[in-house]
Formats: C-alpha cells, sequence, structure tokens
C-alpha cells in the first residue's frame, strides 16, 4: 500500500517563468520546492502526494505546479483554484485539467444565502457552475467551508451526488478573522473549544461521496506536537467517517520547521492508537489512491 | 403539584421518557410563542454574525440567556403539568441546569447524531423538551430508544441515517407537547425537512448534587424566585 501525503503545497521565486502572489509569508524571493519535498518523502518513505495550488488562481500562476506534476506524474496529482467571480469558470477548469494531472479544485465559498433559514436553491449560488462542471467532468472538489457557508454543502451535495468531496484540515470551517500566522510561519486558525462542526461538516458523513483529509493539527490545537488535544476530534472524525473516508496529510511546507515532516508522518499513530494496521495503511495512503485514483507506481 | 400516576412512574422506568400532550395551552402558551418569537427574532442578527466568526453553530440557534428575556421563561421551568414528576423522580431534590430556547432550521440532515447525553454514572438526569411550534414527522421531532436508559441496554452505536437506529420511536407533537426523557437515553433531533423551523425549548435538570450549580448562576433572576421552593430549584442558596 503506497503513503500518501493528501495535501501540500510547492512554490518557487516569483519570476516571469513561474509567476505568483507574495505576501509577507512567502516573499519573491522565498521558493518551497519541489525538490525539497521529495528529500522529505525519501527520507520519511512517503510515495505520493496530492499537490495543492496556492499563491494565484490564474492560468499563469499555475506554472509551476503544472511542471511539477508533468515533471512526476507517477509521484502527484493536483488541486487547482478557480479565480473568484471567473465569468467562466468551466473553461479555466477545463483548461487546467487537459492531461495536467490536476484533478480537482478547491474552494472555500459557495456563493448562496448566508442565512440557513432563507430559501435554497441550489441552481442560485455562485459555485453551481463549479459543481455542475465537477460532475461532468469527474473532478474533485477540495474544501475549505468558511464558517458561514457550512449550512450550504449539503444542498450541493445532494445536487452532485456524484462527485468525490474532500474536506481539508479536519473538515474545520474557519471563522472570519480568525486567521493568524504564528512565529514559526504556520497558519493558525482560531477555534472555540466546543467543536462546532460536529453540528455541520461532521453530518456530512451522511454523504459516501464525502471524505476528510487528517492534517493541520498545528493550526487548531493549543498544544505542541502530537496535539492530544485534538485526539477527540480525530477519533469523531473516525467515527463519523469510518478509516475508509479520512486521509493523513502534512500541509508542507509551513510544518517544516515546527513539528517536522518526519513527526507528521506519525501523528494519525499518535492520535488514533488504536487503528488496526490495515485501518492505518487506509488512512495512510491507501484511501488516497483508491478516491483520488493516484496511479501505480 | 401534580404527581405522576403509577402507569406514568411505570412508563418512566421501563422506558425512560413521558409525553405530556397540552403540558402548556392557552394564554401561557401564548405568552411562550410570542416571546419566543420576539427573541428569536430580536438575536438573530447577532447569532449569525456570530456563525460567520465561527463561534457559534450554523445549524440551529439559542437564544442566549432566555431567563433574563422573559418570566415566562422562567415560569415553565416548574410548570405544574410536569414538574411534579421531576420532583417525584428525583426525591424532590432537583436543580436546573439549563435552559435551551432552540430554533431548528429545515436542513437535509439533522444538526446531530444519535447520543445519550451522560453516562450511567451521572446523577439522574433529565430533560424536558417542549414544542413551541407544531412539529410534524420529519419536522425536526425528538426521537428515543425506549428502555436505552437502563444501564444493561445497549451497546448501541450511531447510525448514519436517524431513521435507521433500531427500536426508536419519534414524537411529533402538537405546540405545547412536552416530552420528558432520562438522558442516560439514546435520543436525537430527527432530520428537519418541513419547511419551516422547529421552534422548541429544552430545559435541563439533574438531581441535585452539592456544588453543581453556584448561586450566582441565576443571581440575575433571584427576584423571580421568591419561594423556598423557587430559590431550590436555581440553586439560589449554594
Amino acid at each position: 500500500m503506497p503513503r500518501i501525503d493528501a495535501h501540500l503545497h510547492v512554490f518557487t521565486k516569483a519570476s516571469a517563468e513561474f509567476p505568483r502572489e507574495t505576501s509577507d509569508v512567502w516573499p519573491a524571493e522565498r521558493e518551497e520546492s519541489v525538490e525539497k519535498l521529495l528529500v522529505e518523502m525519501e527520507k520519511h518513505q512517503i510515495d505520493q502526494a496530492v499537490l495543492v495550488q496556492m499563491a494565484g488562481a490564474s492560468i499563469e500562476q499555475h506554472r509551476y505546479l503544472l511542471q511539477c506534476l508533468k515533471e512526476h506524474s507517477n509521484r502527484f496529482l493536483g488541486i487547482g483554484l478557480v479565480p473568484e467571480g471567473h465569468p467562466n469558470p468551466t473553461d479555466h477548469m477545463v483548461e487546467l485539467t487537459d492531461n495536467t494531472g490536476i484533478i480537482g479544485f478547491r474552494f472555500s465559498d459557495f456563493g448562496g444565502p448566508r442565512d440557513i433559514f432563507a430559501k435554497m436553491d441550489v441552481r442560485e449560488f455562485a459555485a453551481y457552475p463549479i459543481w455542475k462542471c465537477a460532475a461532468e467532468r469527474d473532478y474533485v472538489l477540495w474544501l475549505y467551508p468558511n464558517a458561514i457557508n457550512a449550512h450550504l454543502l449539503p444542498y450541493l451535495i445532494q445536487e452532485f451526488p456524484q462527485v468525490r468531496v474532500v474536506l481539508n484540515h479536519l473538515a474545520v470551517c474557519p471563522g472570519k478573522g480568525k486567521f493568524s500566522w504564528d512565529e514559526f510561519g504556520r497558519p493558525q486558525i482560531q477555534v472555540t473549544g466546543y467543536n462546532l462542526t460536529m453540528h455541520t461538516t461532521y453530518r456530512l458523513a451522511r454523504y459516501e461521496n464525502v471524505n476528510v483529509h487528517l492534517s493541520g493539527q498545528y493550526a487548531f490545537s493549543r498544544e505542541e506536537f502530537p496535539y492530544k488535544d485534538l485526539a477527540g476530534w480525530h477519533r469523531g472524525l473516525l467515527t463519523a467517517f469510518g478509516a475508509k473516508r479520512l486521509m493523513w496529510a502534512t500541509d508542507f511546507p509551513w510544518i517544516l520547521e515546527e513539528p517536522g515532516y518526519g513527526k507528521l508522518t506519525t501523528v494519525i499513530e499518535e492520535l488514533l492508537p488504536d487503528l488496526s494496521e490495515a485501518e492505518l495503511a487506509d488512512i495512510m495512503g491507501g484511501n488516497a489512491k483508491r478516491i483520488l485514483r493516484f496511479p501505480d507506481l | 403539584m401534580i404527581l405522576p400516576t403509577s402507569e406514568q412512574k411505570e412508563q418512566w422506568e421501563e422506558e425512560g421518557y413521558l409525553v405530556f400532550e397540552n403540558a402548556i395551552q392557552g394564554e401561557d402558551l401564548k405568552r411562550l410563542q410570542n416571546a419566543f418569537d420576539y427573541w428569536a427574532d430580536d438575536c438573530k442578527a447577532d447569532w449569525l454574525d456570530s456563525v460567520e466568526a465561527g463561534d457559534t453553530v450554523a445549524t440551529f440557534y439559542d437564544i442566549p440567556n432566555p431567563l433574563e428575556k422573559d418570566p415566562i421563561f422562567i415560569d415553565i421551568i416548574d410548570y405544574p403539568s410536569y414538574y411534579g414528576a421531576l420532583m417525584e423522580f428525583t426525591d424532590h431534590d432537583l436543580i436546573l441546569l439549563g435552559p435551551q430556547v432552540r430554533t431548528v432550521a429545515p436542513w437535509p440532515v439533522s444538526y446531530t447524531g444519535w447520543h445519550p447525553d451522560v453516562s450511567q454514572s451521572n446523577p439522574l438526569h433529565i430533560k424536558v423538551q417542549i414544542y413551541v411550534n407544531d412539529v410534524e414527522r420529519g419536522g425536526g421531532e425528538f426521537g428515543f430508544v425506549p428502555g436505552s436508559h437502563k444501564p444493561d441496554a445497549g451497546p448501541y452505536t450511531r447510525p448514519m441515517r436517524q431513521e435507521s437506529m433500531p427500536g426508536h420511536k419519534t414524537f411529533p407533537g402538537k405546540a405545547g407537547t412536552a416530552i420528558m426523557f432520562n438522558s442516560c437515553g439514546w435520543h436525537v433531533s430527527m432530520d428537519n425537512h418541513s419547511d419551516g423551523p422547529r421552534k422548541s425549548i429544552i430545559l435541563i435538570y439533574e438531581k441535585r448534587t452539592p456544588g453543581r450549580i453556584g448561586p450566582e448562576q441565576y443571581a440575575s433572576i433571584s427576584g423571580y424566585c421568591q419561594t423556598p421552593e423557587r430559590r431550590k430549584l436555581f440553586s439560589l442558596d449554594g
């Protein structure tokens, strides 16, 4: 069974060849290359990975991701981005998936009513064309819903039951204004002590096409590795979704300095110590291979 | 105080629940409905902002501090139609843990799965769910597994779908219906596939244990709690 890191990011220096957005955390000269990733993967016996686009949603800003996928087509699959408010998202999605290794798209906003008590017409949601395109072309949707969007998800999932959905980062739905960066350059999401997602995204376990990746613990935990305060969240996800719909991931490169890539390859054993060998193997790669259709090595 | 009949006591012991139809009616029910609707509307914008900030749940909302908002929310805590049963089952040593004045949105999935609230080692823990509007089948009605409160019941596991729970019973009901249940029992809110919200109040009680609720908890409503019985129920004297 392969070991697959189901969510991480690579980027290179910003240039005319590889344009990308910049920020204080990923300035133009910063590079977290695929070669650096491959060193970590080799060192810790990780076979394959999902590369998730960041720092820009335009076609041009996907160039580095596309190059990585082309050069390592048996090791990586890609998740792209769709520019917010794109007039024709279908064209964008089709162009980026044309035999490139990009298998789906990540987004957070579904463009439906903010109020769960409002009348819901899923065809009026701004994200409807993206879901429709995903359904027609068998794309994966890689979702990290904003808190105010979580209630919209089941309407879309019901409308498009054939779309493979992967909820990011423990199925947490970050609140507005709750995002920051810590001293190690890692995203931090302030969450409540009571796990609100039990009443939203966990409830989506009923839909067989919904999966969750177990990653980003560092962003939600109030403890250092192995983030034991999140053991209950992991057990809750295991109970709700079962061991066949969970995928381990590291969120490289944010974790390189603290706690380090190697430690994160053991985080599932630490937080779910009662898993059988087969269940652990599924979560560490078997599920990603099956659900995302990774090629045989 | 209306004490439970022998049949009600037997049902409580064996099945872990009682239904009080028309527990609240007439003017009291109107007062309750008016206060509920007024405060639910008044609090909704803040609730939505709180959802957006990731500070509260998106799929239902509770009116904050309801006991301070309208005395009808206090009056239902020891309402005669079910208060006698509460007292009898707790050997007349009852405390209020808290009220949840809750609006549940229509949603394809219920906001919660089947669960017990407490383990057998907990002091007797009782909830009373009062429907504020009519709750039809498929409208987020209460569900319970009769007998699941007993120490030797089960084991139970949570099914993916509410309706797949073996042995369960659901409780559609008219506004003013009160359902009392032992919180060791497995229960749930069924899916609300209706066009409207489910409005209900969940009152949470427990058999008294020392220090469980401090006198400061309900100090703000002490003016409404002049009798010794109410002061005891609201733990106002420590």
